[in-house]
């Protein structure tokens, strides 16, 4: 069965992949990522297209809060300052999108560096409530300058594909090819930084930060930096967004709703790691049409909203997964293993 | 002169709503180390079923009891159904398991009562106004204020003078300790939550005689009263009541006299000006009004 081989050398501890079995299953990920577009309809292609942007957006909050430690329910006023800098940027000065996403990733990041010092001096729930109190901020001043935002009424999304050329339409197919690229990128950096210094850095602090200090580690540095690069992932997110909406509001969808499902993902896919991140953005993402479809067939549910259908369901599924399984998908793949690693006993 | 009363009174009717809110907040918080995000829903349930209970047929105060009652039921179910198995999970595992049982009271109310907006019934004349002091205060801010200051009073009376209110004084220090001098620690807590519901019915009811109308979102209220608990500092009950008192005096008299002065920014702007104040005065203390400080030293 796939296990974790032990690891009896630093190398081992090092390597970006640990094992014949995570080399496997990694090459029949890769398989089905190409094969995808080839066989899934054009809806299935959307789905996998937020999906991929929810990949890039969570390992983001995964490097805040999963690395790190610090709570973060704001994390969709980054992914709207990066939809806003992509939809903005785009609409004034006709730059073409390859430019844009780094761009709104940027942005994001150097909001991220400002709001990172407010870490230094509160923790836990604090922490959260100020956040949720810096996406208010961030969502009322988007809506302040309509001239640029425009406003409550929202704002269409040019695509660009060179300086100053029309604005051209990306097919869910196209884009597809640019968000597997972005969020293997994104994937990759975060699995780099985990093993890297920063990031263990960051697991240190989350850990215990006064031992963290006592070792000579600085939770200063380690906190600021992690909310610049969870800030940058979003950002590059809410840009993606924009590209795949090609119309963007404020509210919905970059609400305190849509920060608690980024924290639900993380969650439920299992904290800490990068692998917990992709998992549960996946699997968050491709649920909503499966819970749409149940919604619909289910007696009772079908006058309400197909948006509340499913947050009715996924809060169901959540809280479930939560008080039943806390350690997310990672238990529920444990469970399964045991069960086939010990058959054909119980344990 | 009577603009700034009048909107001196408004902002004390709003205060006290906050009060009723934050109350509820830290007396959870303080008894099972959860911040109930859900109880915002619970202000919307408890108008709601004031409500229904008034269409029943009963009498105004009879409703109301039914409401509170109610409304602490279902606050103490919550905890002993859904946040009771989870004593000693991370802090996150609660605010996301919170949130969402907020989504569903929201869908359950929803489903049960519909979507439109009703008035809340009154004994008195819905638009009924006193002058008071040249400005007009009208009745139902008066309830609200009165509302405020009877369950306060009451609550701090039950706390300091009554055996139940030593108990809930102890379990919310240490529940092992209180469990081996023999107090019902679950029954306790059920309490704790069920006077919180009770709070948060009555703010909800409050709420939806002025300056809103009983709808599916008045629970966003509770998102305006965080800062008024941690400004006031998350242990303390007493620092929970003064700060919201001075966050709604200050939203109303920035509603009135700062958004004007800032244009186009200035536009709903007093909505998120309590948490322009709490994130500078968190800068400057961390700990709020009367929270217990952290220490840490590196």
């Amino acid at each position: 069965m796939p296990n974790r081989p032990l690891a009896v050398r630093y190398e081992d501890d090092f390597g970006l992949l640990a094992g014949r079995w995570e080399r496997i299953g990694l090459a029949m990920l890769a398989a089905l990522v190409v094969a995808y577009p080839f066989v899934a309809t054009t809806n299935w292609i959307t789905t996998a297209n937020l999906a991929l942007v929810a990949v890039t957006g969570s390992v983001g909050l995964m490097i805040l809060t999963g690395f790190t430690g610090q709570i973060s329910l704001g994390h969709a006023a980054f992914l709207a300052l990066g939809a806003y800098t992509t939809a903005v940027l785009g609409t004034q000065f006709a730059l073409p999108f390859w430019l844009l996403l780094p761009a709104s990733g940027l942005v994001a990041a150097g909001v991220g560096l400002a709001v990172g010092p407010f870490a230094l001096r509160l923790e836990g729930l604090y922490l959260a409530i100020v956040t949720i109190g810096l996406a208010f901020l961030t969502n009322h001043v988007l809506l302040s300058f309509p001239q640029w935002t425009g406003g409550a009424a929202g704002l269409a999304v040019p695509i660009h594909l060179g300086f100053g050329t029309e604005s051209t339409f990306l097919s869910e197919r196209a884009l597809y090819a640019i968000f597997v690229v972005i969020a293997t990128l994104a994937v990759l950096a975060a699995r780099n930084l985990a093993r890297s210094n920063t990031g263990r850095a960051m697991m240190a602090v989350r850990d215990h930060d006064v031992a963290a200090a006592v070792m000579g580690v600085n939770p200063a540095r380690a906190k600021i930096t992690a909310f610049a690069l969870s800030s940058f992932f979003a950002g590059i997110a809410g840009g993606m967004f924009a590209l795949q909406q090609q119309f963007i509001t404020v509210d919905p969808p970059f609400n305190l709703l849509l920060s608690v499902q980024y924290i639900a993902m993380i969650v439920l896919g299992g904290i800490g790691t990068v692998f917990g991140a992709v998992a549960g953005a996946l699997v968050f993402v491709f649920l909503s049409p499966v819970l749409e479809i149940v919604g619909r067939a289910t007696p009772g549910l079908d006058q309400l909203s197909s948006s509340l259908q499913s947050t009715l369901l996924f809060a169901l599924l959540v809280i479930g997964t939560l008080v039943f399984e806390p350690l997310g998908l990672y238990g529920l793949w444990l469970r399964i293993k045991r069960y086939f690693m010990a058959w054909p006993f119980r344990y | 002169m009577s603009t700034f009363l009048q909107l001196t009174f408004s902002g004390i009717a709003l205060g006290a709503i906050y009060a009723l809110i934050a109350l509820g907040f830290v007396v959870i918080y303080r008894a099972s180390q959860v911040f109930n995000f859900a109880h915002g829903d619970l202000l919307t349930f408890g108008a709601y079923l004031m409500v229904a209970a008034s269409a029943w047929g009963l009498p105004w105060g009879l409703a109301l009891a039914v409401s509170l009652v109610g409304t602490g039921v279902l606050a103490a179910a919550m905890q002993h159904v859904v946040l009771r198995p989870l004593i000693g999970r991370p802090v996150f595992v609660t605010v996301i398991v919170t949130i969402f049982l907020g989504f569903l009271l929201r869908i359950a109310v929803l489903l049960t009562w519909g979507p439109d907006t009703h008035g809340q019934p009154t004994p008195w004349a819905a638009d009924g106004a006193i002058n008071l002091l040249g400005a007009t205060v009208l009745y139902n801010s008066l309830a609200t204020i009165a509302f405020g200051a009877v369950a306060l009073g009451a609550f701090f009376l039950l706390l300091r003078y009554s055996k139940i209110g030593v108990a809930m004084r102890a379990v919310s220090q240490d529940q092992e300790a209180a469990l081996a001098l023999g107090l019902p620690v679950g029954r306790i807590l059920a309490l704790t939550w069920g006077i919180a519901g009770a709070f948060a019915a009555l703010g909800g009811i409050g709420l939806s005689m002025f300056p809103r109308a009983v709808e599916i979102n008045l629970a966003f209220i509770a998102l305006a009263a965080f800062p008024a608990v941690l400004v006031g500092g998350l242990e303390s009950m007493a620092g929970a009541v003064i700060a919201s008192l001075l966050l709604g005096v200050l939203q109303v008299w920035a509603q009135g006299y700062v958004n004007p002065l800032l244009g186009s920014f200035g536009h709903n702007f007093h909505a998120v000006f309590p948490y322009v104040v709490m994130i500078v005065f968190l800068m400057v203390r961390p700990e709020g009004l009367f929270g217990q400080p952290r220490i840490k030293r590196v």
